[in-house]
Formats: structure tokens, sequence, C-alpha cells
């Protein structure tokens, strides 16, 4: 029932009422000329893995950090960077970067937040020997390597890549350029600091941890039950909260939380989308929905011969009632999608893949037959991580056999076995993949789902062309020239559609009758996408 | 009898070490890294992988991985989980709700059982006994998941009368769901005592007793019940360990943060350790509940002894 | 469950009346009571209905498993709650929008196919280990003895639930093979016990002095009287073992596409249950009609067989 998101769930600004909200929450709030301040509130997360910045990648724990920690920049309800704990971050060549920080920065226990609470903190979850679950987000600084290797202990300790200059700033050094670098740093799971006794106690710090941020912990973690904090006395950032605490209670469903919400157990809670359509006519306006940067994809194992055909996979694509989906499994929720990457992404294309990603049962049949058909079996590859994806393989399926008359079956592999069971290129049939957002750039979908080094695009050869538009892009000064880049790059994948596009996830958020303002924003690092530091509370 | 005892807690052992080792097989045979598991949809490089391969022993072969933990166990020490926490602190919290939740449904289906099953007994063929044993086959024909489905939405969510989920409110908290889980064990319980009954009924020291001139109720409490709530006791003894283990589907639905949604995760998550730490645990309470049933089935009826 | 080992006396029966004289005439009562029962009869019916959509779907509807689904039309209710308005979709869509009616009707035949073979093949398994292990003693006793204390002390949805895990592909066989490795042991052990009382009855000693060998002793002597209590236990256990299955399938690890069942069918629903409820009551309905025949069934014949309760 655990259903991972990987990185945190961004949002976009895209729903209309959300935006007025917002609005409110951003605008009006900050003077105090409404919002009320003080009082408490309930927010419904999952247990999380891990609370040190660095050593998880879960939204649930995410939500907490957030709360705990300030990392260098945020992004605004518009997706925009805006420093946080830096005051510059800056480059001239998009690859030599130097971080200045702001004054006055201070942890809840009372040390001063320096570059060394940066630098000790990125070189040690870097490092491979300490299984920093959020490893891989350090993987574009110099010197990663050194600290990864294949085989054996690494010979370096530290990040060449990162240096110190003095106590207000440090600078990093890329393996290549990437002018989106800034919009990264935002990821506080990922890159916030950590003072020194995380370094000298990890164990301790991890059921303790002491941040940078608007609350600090009330109590220690009540594992399975709930996590308390309070607002932190003394903060001098930016994100000043208005509530005296938050309680993140722990729930194992979907479906309770909403259930919880509903008898008054809990104040923010998440809504599966299933029971949306329910929701609005039960709450109203105190269900909040928005786009998140979650995209679902049909792969095709190209390794396998009976895949060859961009045909056949055309085929497959045309025969699968998007539309139908998810209206059958997401009430709606979710947006079918004929593009790779999502509307909350710079330079979105709505109609990328065009008549391919289409409902079109005759044309399916006649690009089958154009292909060559299809003989015997296939198999469909999921994992058992969320009940609702074999609930739309099973239409799939039906859609296959009905429209092209080809005999599916299943393969549920568990959830710890799937991207093994992807990585070592063992499936043999199409197969659910997935990407969820770690920062709105197309760079984000692009390179990791189909570009060099990545797991599943183009399985065990390169696509040189493909590759050289990502790093003119990532190079590219301006946003236009960007974006068009990225949209070439996206042609040639659909072009060969070794994944086809199916759908766009959305996240619903309800609040209780206790709550004031409950300002759900684009890009908020929290797992529903609450700005909880404006949140009031009547 | 103490030789019995005796006797009955060394023949545990074979028992203890065969069960758990077959579950940590099972888990170990899951297929997937675990490790992998933890970084949910995201790569995780090589480096890392190795490193918490070797911190976990996940690269020994199966006996000695299976001899280290049970080294460590004995010795109270049932490992980490892969998240860095102690068994003993990730199943601290979680035992509390699993008993609470199994002792709520325990008393409930032995005061509502051993009353429905007297009542049904005594009136045996007649009315009431035909609409106990209706009511109770229609308990054990209903999953138990739609009875819980449906108890959440109509008493919790609709008509307001108990919490919807959760453990805040204390034990009011675990009245629906203690119900819930215990429905099915009454109607066995309510049958049994209620067959019980009718058989003692026609016994010849029930004639006796009658015949001595013994006033009615006391030839039903003194006599009657005593000898006919035997098996039951047997019933409801290893009940409680089984309430415990099926209480999953229960804790799901109500989302009590109890060992069975635990159990839940730690296959899902392949945590080898947690799995095996609550199966142990569950085993043991499983054979000494056994263990107090036959001990207490000779104080009860005095006919058997136990070299 | 323990009171179904009482009385030894009614072991006497056999399922064919083949035994000659006294059994034959228990047999013979029993029977002539059963019919008498309406509870049976009612439960007799049931089964047959069940029975005749598990065996001959296509008696029941024109559609296919799977079939002639649109997703669009998902999720959408019965025009009436009368079944019999002659609507073309009496149950409405299931939730991948196929025809409810037709996939209910499919959905019978796994849960009675699981019922019936994990209870054969337990049956199967208790009285070989459990009249071996009754009738040898010594060391083959005591090691099956403890294997049974293995096996019935694993908790029993914990078990299902790693090996069902590690499994893929989840079709009836899976299930059938997860189940009766779990449900062998009740049955074994009152088959164990049962062995024992018989094995010490005069008829027996008599024989093997007449020189019968071990094997004639068993088959012949020993089961015929030991084997009744094991039987009625077996009705109840299919319906157990529909049951578990069912909440197999609840907590998704059961059957997999494109096997059916109304476990499935429930596991769906149970997200919906608020917005849609038509979607859990109908396999709630069909599921617990089944259990109740068994159940029924099971109950009628042990109270037939159980001369202390005439």
């Amino acid at each position: 029932m655990r259903r991972w998101r990987g990185a945190a769930p961004l949002f976009a600004v895209v729903a209309a009422s959300s935006l007025v909200l917002t609005a409110c929450g951003d605008d009006g709030g900050g003077e105090g000329d409404k919002g009320k301040t003080g009082g408490t509130f309930v927010e419904g997360i999952n247990e999380p893995d891990n609370l040190t910045p660095g050593f998880t990648t879960s939204s649930y724990s995410s939500t907490v950090i957030n709360a705990l920690f300030d990392p260098l920049t945020e992004l605004t309800p518009q997706g925009k960077v805006k420093m946080l704990d830096a005051q510059s971050v800056e480059s001239t060549d998009q690859q030599n970067w130097t971080v200045k920080l702001r004054k006055g920065s201070k942890f809840s226990n009372g040390d001063p937040v320096t570059a060394e609470s940066y630098v000790d903190a990125w070189n040690n979850a870097a490092y491979g020997p300490n299984g920093a679950a959020a490893n891989y987000y350090f993987a574009n600084i110099d010197g990663y390597d050194a600290l990864n290797p294949e085989e054996g202990k690494p010979k370096e300790k530290t990040l060449s890549g990162l240096k110190v200059v003095d106590k207000q700033t440090f600078t990093v050094k890329l393996t290549g350029k990437f002018s989106d670098y800034p919009l990264t740093l935002a990821t506080p799971f990922a890159f916030a600091p950590l003072p020194k006794e995380a370094l000298d106690n990890p164990k301790a710090f991890k059921e303790n941890p002491v941040g940078n941020g608007p609350f600090q912990m009330d109590g220690k973690w009540e594992h399975n039950q709930q996590i308390k904090v309070k607002k932190t006395k003394g903060y001098t950032g930016t994100r000043k909260p208005k509530v005296d605490g938050v309680t993140f209670r722990v729930y194992t469903s979907d479906d309770t939380q909403y259930n919880d919400v509903l008898g008054g157990g809990l104040d923010i809670g998440t809504v599966p989308a299933n029971k949306v359509k329910a929701a609005k006519q039960q709450v109203g306006d105190r269900l909040q929905t928005i786009p998140a940067g979650t995209m679902d994809y049909l792969g095709f194992p190209l390794f396998e011969k009976k895949y060859q055909s961009a045909d056949l996979r055309k085929a497959i694509s045309m025969a699968i009632d998007r539309e139908g989906i998810v209206k059958a499994v997401y009430d709606n929720g979710f947006k079918p999608m004929k593009s790779l990457t999502p509307p909350i992404v710079p330079g979105y294309q709505a109609d990328a893949c065009g008549e391919f990603c289409e409902y079109d049962p005759a044309k399916a049949k006649a690009l089958l037959k154009k292909a060559g058909g299809f003989e015997g079996d296939l198999t469909l590859w999921f994992s058992n991580a969320d009940p609702t994806y074999e609930k739309w393989m099973r239409i799939v399926a039906q859609n296959l056999k009905d429209n092209l008359g080809i005999n599916a079956k299943f393969k549920k592999v568990p959830d710890s076995d799937y991207l093994t069971t992807l990585n070592e290129a063992k499936q043999n049939g199409p197969y659910r993949n997935n990407w969820v957002m770690d920062y709105p750039s197309a760079e984000n979908y692009l390179a990791s789902m189909w570009g060099v080094g990545n797991r599943m695009g183009w399985k065990g050869k390169t696509h040189d062309k493909f590759n050289k538009l990502i790093d003119e892009a990532k190079a590219a000064g301006t946003d236009s020239e960007r974006e068009a880049k990225y949209n070439e790059a996206q042609q040639i994948a659909i072009d060969e559609m070794p994944m086809a596009p199916l759908w766009n996830w959305q996240n619903f958020t309800i609040a209780s009758e206790k709550l004031g303002e409950v300002p759900i924003d684009s890009y908020a690092y929290d797992g529903n996408g609450v700005r909880i530091e404006d949140v009031t509370v009547k | 009898m103490w030789r019995y005892t005796v006797r009955r807690i060394l023949q545990m052992i074979p028992v203890l070490i065969g069960t758990t080792f077959i579950i940590y097989a099972m888990v170990f045979a899951l297929p997937g890294d675990p490790i992998q598991a933890l970084a949910g949809s995201k790569p995780l490089p090589q480096s890392v992988i190795n490193a918490l391969h070797e911190r976990y022993n996940l690269d020994d072969p199966l006996v000695v991985q299976y001899a280290k933990y049970m080294a460590n166990a004995f010795q109270g020490d049932f490992g980490e989980t892969f998240y860095g926490q102690s068994v003993t602190s990730a199943l601290e919290s979680r035992w509390p709700v699993t008993l609470k939740l199994a002792l709520v449904a325990w008393v409930f289906e032995l005061v509502a059982g051993v009353t429905l099953g007297v009542w049904a007994g005594l009136r045996r063929g007649k009315f009431t006994d035909r609409v106990i044993l209706g009511g109770t086959t229609l308990i054990i024909a209903v999953p138990t998941f739609v009875v819980a489905y449906s108890a959440q939405l109509l008493l919790g969510v609709k008509w307001d009368i108990f919490p919807v989920a959760g453990t805040q409110e204390g034990w009011v908290s675990y009245i629906l769901p203690g119900i819930v889980l215990g429905s099915f064990s009454l109607a066995f319980v309510a049958r049994l005592v209620r067959t019980s009954i009718a058989e003692n009924l026609r016994a010849d020291y029930m004639r006796t007793a009658r015949a001595k001139g013994l006033p009615k109720h006391r030839v039903v409490v003194r006599h009657l019940l005593r000898n006919s709530l035997i098996p039951v006791v047997t019933y409801l003894g290893v009940d409680l360990g089984s309430l415990m283990s099926g209480a999953l589907v229960v804790e799901a639905v109500f989302n009590m943060p109890g060992i069975g949604q635990g159990i839940f995760q730690a296959v899902q998550t392949k945590q080898g350790t947690l799995v095996v730490g609550v199966t142990t645990i569950l085993v043991l309470i499983y054979l000494f509940a056994n263990l107090i049933v036959d001990l207490l089935y000779g104080v009860l009826d005095p006919r058997i002894r136990y070299e | 469950m323990s009171n179904t080992q009482s009385g030894t006396a009614a072991a006497t029966a056999t399922t064919g009346g083949t035994v000659a004289g006294r059994s034959a005439s228990l047999a013979g009562d029993a029977w002539r009571e059963l019919r008498r029962k309406p509870s049976f009869i009612a439960g007799l019916l049931l089964l047959l209905l069940v029975g005749s959509m598990a065996a001959f779907p296509s008696l029941w509807t024109s559609r296919e498993a799977n079939e002639q689904c649109n997703a669009r039309m998902a999720k959408t209710g019965p025009e009436s709650l009368n079944p019999f308005s002659g609507s073309e979709h009496p149950f409405g869509f299931d939730v991948s929008g196929c025809d409810y009616w037709a996939q209910m009707v499919h959905g019978a035949r796994a849960p009675i196919v699981i019922g019936i073979t994990v209870t054969l093949v337990a049956l199967l398994l208790s009285v070989l280990l459990g009249s071996l292990s009754g009738y040898y003693g010594g060391w083959l006793d005591m090691l099956i003895s403890r294997i049974t204390d293995i096996a019935f002390g694993l908790p029993f949805i914990l078990g299902a639930l790693v090996v069902l895990t590690a499994f893929p592909e989840h079709d009836i066989w899976a299930i059938v093979l997860v189940l009766s490795a779990m449900m062998w042991t009740t049955m074994t052990r009152l088959m164990r016990g049962q062995v024992i009382a018989a094995k010490d009855q005069d008829y027996v000693h008599a024989a093997k002095m007449l020189g019968a060998s071990d094997l004639r002793v068993i088959f012949r002597h020993i089961l015929p009287n030991a084997i009744a209590p094991v039987f009625i236990y077996a009705t109840l256990n299919i319906a157990l073992a529909i049951s578990a299955a069912s909440v197999l399938d609840f907590l998704g690890v059961g059957l997999d596409y494109p096997s059916l069942s109304w476990g499935v069918q429930l596991a769906d629903a149970q997200a919906e249950f608020l917005e849609h409820p038509y979607l859990m009551v109908y396999p709630a309905i069909f599921l617990s009609l089944t259990l109740l025949s068994f159940l029924m069934l099971g109950d009628a014949v042990r109270d037939a067989f159980d001369p202390k309760l005439r």
C-alpha cells in the first residue's frame, strides 16, 4: 500500500481555483492584514523512510524535511527560482557556480549555517559507502565518480568540484554545462545543509533532526504514528510560519486519509483519484486539484525481436484507450498525454505525439498489419506498488484483445524487484514505466529516461543525435533556444517510440473546515503541495 | 505435570527454528534487491548498492544469514530495518496496537459467543436456536473485509458513532475494528458452545444432578457450563494468537499501525529482518498459548492427567 | 473444531456405504435424515446453481470473459435494481467497463475450483500422513507431527503473502498450491487422532491376527472407520479455502488477469464502495451465498452423522 513517488511531486500553477487561493495566501497574508496566526493542524503522510537530507528520496520524507529545512533556493508558485538560504547562486559559464549564503541563517540548535554545513553534507551523501538514497543527485558535480566506483572502496572522500571559499561562500564545479542548476538546488531532501551533529552522530540525528527551516521537531519521531513540529524560535528566513505547529500523522492508505478528513480526525489529506468525484460533491472547494509532474509511460523492450518494428509499437499505442482508462481507473483525475513531458514543464508541446497517441482501433489494426502482425502471447509487466497499475493494465489487455486480437498475460513483479528487472532487461513485453519530476525542466525527463546512461529508453544503446541535442539544450543561453532543442530531441523519441506516453498525474488535496487559508501551489516540496508556512487556522 | 511441561517446551524448539527458517528462506527467496526498493523509482548508483549490501549481510549465503540473525535474536537484537531503524523499536509501537485490537476482539467473541452459544444450546431446535445458527453461518459466509468496509462507512462515516480510523482516541478507536475482527471467531465460538451444551444436556451426570433436585440455575452453571466450556477454552486460547496474525485486513481498513500492516509493508519492501522478527514472536505466542491451553485442560477436566 | 473429533462411534460410516451391515445403515439413516432437512436441500440447490455457472458459463451469458469491454462505460451502474428487467446489462458494468453480469458468471469458476481442489489435495495429504503417523507411531509419528506443528504454527496469511509476492504469475494453480500447503494441517491432526483411536479396537487386532498386511489393515479396517469426521471437516474446509482465496485477492496477491473471481471483483470494488456500492454488493452476495451453501451442507451432514445429537 505504500506508494513511492520517488522525489516530491511538484505542482503547477495551472488550476484556476488554486491560483486564487495562492494569491490570497502569498500576497495578502504576509502583511498580516487577514491571515490570523497561531493554532496547529494535522497533515496526513505515509511513514517516511529517513528524515536526514541526502538519505531519502521519498515524498513523505520530503514533506517533513520541507518543514524542517531551508535549502539554498526555492521555487515560487510560478515555478521560478528564488533565493532562500542563499544570497546568490551565480555562474558565468553555466558550469562553475558560486554560492553565497544568506547572513544570519541558523540551525534550530543555535549553530550558524556556514559553507561547511553544505559542503560537508553534500560530500557525506555523495560518498558511496554511506549508502545515501539521494546519492545520484550529486552525480553532476565534478569528482563524483571517484567517490562512487563500480567496485571496491573509493579513493577519495570528498567531491573535487566542491570548494569552500570562506564562511559564507563556496563554489561548485559541474561535470558539464547546466543552466538550470539553481533550479535543482531547491530540492530540500537532497541539498539541505546539515549541522555538525548530524555527521558526528547520524543515528541520533535521524530520530531527532535539526534543521535551518521554519519549523523544528517537537519531541521525537514517533514511528508509524506521527511527527510533531513547532515554530522555530528566532527563525530569520523568509518562510515565517503562521501556525504554531504541525502534526504529520502517519497513514498507510489514501482512502483512510480521505475518510478521516470527512470524520474530522485530519486537516490536510490526499484524496485518491478515484474518490475525487465524490469528494467534490461532499466538500466542494475544500478539495483542490493540481497537475503533478509525474508521467506514466508504456515502454517496449527494444532488445526483444518481437518489438523491433516501430510500426508495431505505434499500433499498440494507438490501440490503447487512454481516455477510457483515465475515466475508468482515475475518474478523469489524470490527463491523457500526447507528449513526453508534462504541461507544467517549460516548453510543453501538447500534440507532440499526434495521431500515434490517439485511440484509433481501425488505424491501429492497419498499422499492425503493415508491421507484419504479432505472433504468440504478449506479456505485460508492472509492479505491485499500487493497485491501480493492475487496473489499468487490465484495460490495456482488454484493448489489445478486442482491437488487435492479441492475447495478453500479466507479470506482476514485486515492487522491490521491479527496477532491477528493468535494469537487467528481463522484461520481455510492454512494461509500465514512470518518471517523477525532480525539477521542472524537460532535461529531467528526456535525459533521465532516453538519454546517456539511461536505464530504459533505448536499452543498451544510446542515440547520438538525441544526446547531442540534449547537450546543446543544456548549454543554451536563452529559454526559447533551450526549449526548441528539447522539443527537437523529443520528436526523435516519439518517431522511434521506445516508450509511449500515457497520462499525467494530478494531485488532489482535501482540507478540513477548521483551516482558513490552504495555499496549494505549484512547486512546494510538501507531499500535498501545501505551503505549510502559509496555512492558517480559523 | 512438570515433566510434561518441560517436554512440551523442548518440543517447541524445533518448531520455532523450523517456522522462522521457512519464513526467512521465503523472504530471502523473494526476487529483487531490497536496497533498490529503498530508492523508489529513482536509480541507485552501484557504489551505494554495494555499501548497503555489505551493511546488511545481503551477500552471505542463506544459512549464514539466518544463523547470524538468530544468534543476535537470542540476545534480544532482532537487527535493523533497511531504513536503519532497529526492528525492536520498529515493532515497539506496533505491538500494543495489535495486542489491544486482538484483546477487544477476543473479549467480544468470548462474551458474545458464549452467551449466544449457551442460549442457543439450551433452546436447541427452537426458534432462537435457528436464528442464532443462521446468523452465525451468515457471519462466517460474508468476507471480513466486506464487513469491515460496511461497518466503517455506516457506523464511522455516515452515522458517526465510532471513529472512522486510526488509534488516536484510545480504547474507543478499538471497539469497531475489534468487533469486526472478532465476529468471525464469534460465530465459531457460539456454534462450539451450542453443540457442546446440547451434547452435555443429555449426559448422565446432568440427569443425576436434576434427579437430586438441584435448582435449575445451579445445574446449568455448576455442571453444564463447566463441562461444556472445555472445548471452548481450547479454541479461545489458540484463537488469541490467530487473531493477532489475522488482524492484517482489519488494520488495513481502519488504518491501525499494528504488526499486520508492518508485515504487509515489510513483505512488499523485502524487509526480511522485520518479517522474521514478527514471525518469531507470533509463533512463540502461538506455542505458549497452546501449552497453557493444554495445561488448563487438565485443571478443568480432572479425567485428564499429564505424565 | 476439535469437537468434531468426538465420538469415534460416528466414524463407522463410509461414503458410498460399501461396507455391509451396521455402517451402511448409519449412512442410510443419515441420508434419510438429510433429505428431510430444508437447509440441506437449500444448500444443495444453491450449490447446483453456482456450480452450473462455474462449469457451463455459456448457459448463463453469451459473452466471453473479458471481451466486448468499453472502458468508457466503466462503473456505470445497472439501469434498474431488478435484475430481471430485461436490460442488456442487468448488473451494469465493472471497473474496466465489461458487462458485470457476464464477469460475475465467469467469476464463479475460480473460487469453486480453488475450494474443491485445495480441499481434495489437503484431504489426500492428511489421510496419507495422518494414517501413517497414527498407525506406525514412533519416530515417523514424531517427524510428521513436528512438521505438522511447524506448518500449523506459521501464521497463515503471512506465509501466503510472502510466497505469492514472490510468484509473479498468479493463476488458479499458484493459489491452489499455496492454500493447500497451508490447509492440510488440521485435517492431518484429526486423521491421526482418529487412527490412534481406531487401531486399538478389537476388530483391528483380529484382522492383524488373521495375518492381514499393514496396508490392508489401514485401508480395509481402520480408514473406513476413522475417516468420517475428516470428511465432515472437509466440507467446512471448502468454504474456508474459498474465503481465504478472497482474502488473498483483497490483499492484492490473489488471482491476476485473465482469471476472474468474485474476490478480485470485491478487491476492485473496495475503493469504489462509497460511490458505486453495487460493485461490491453483487460479488459479495454471490460469494456469501456460495460459502453459505457449503456451510449449510457441512452442518447438515455433520448433524446427520453425529448420533449423539439425534
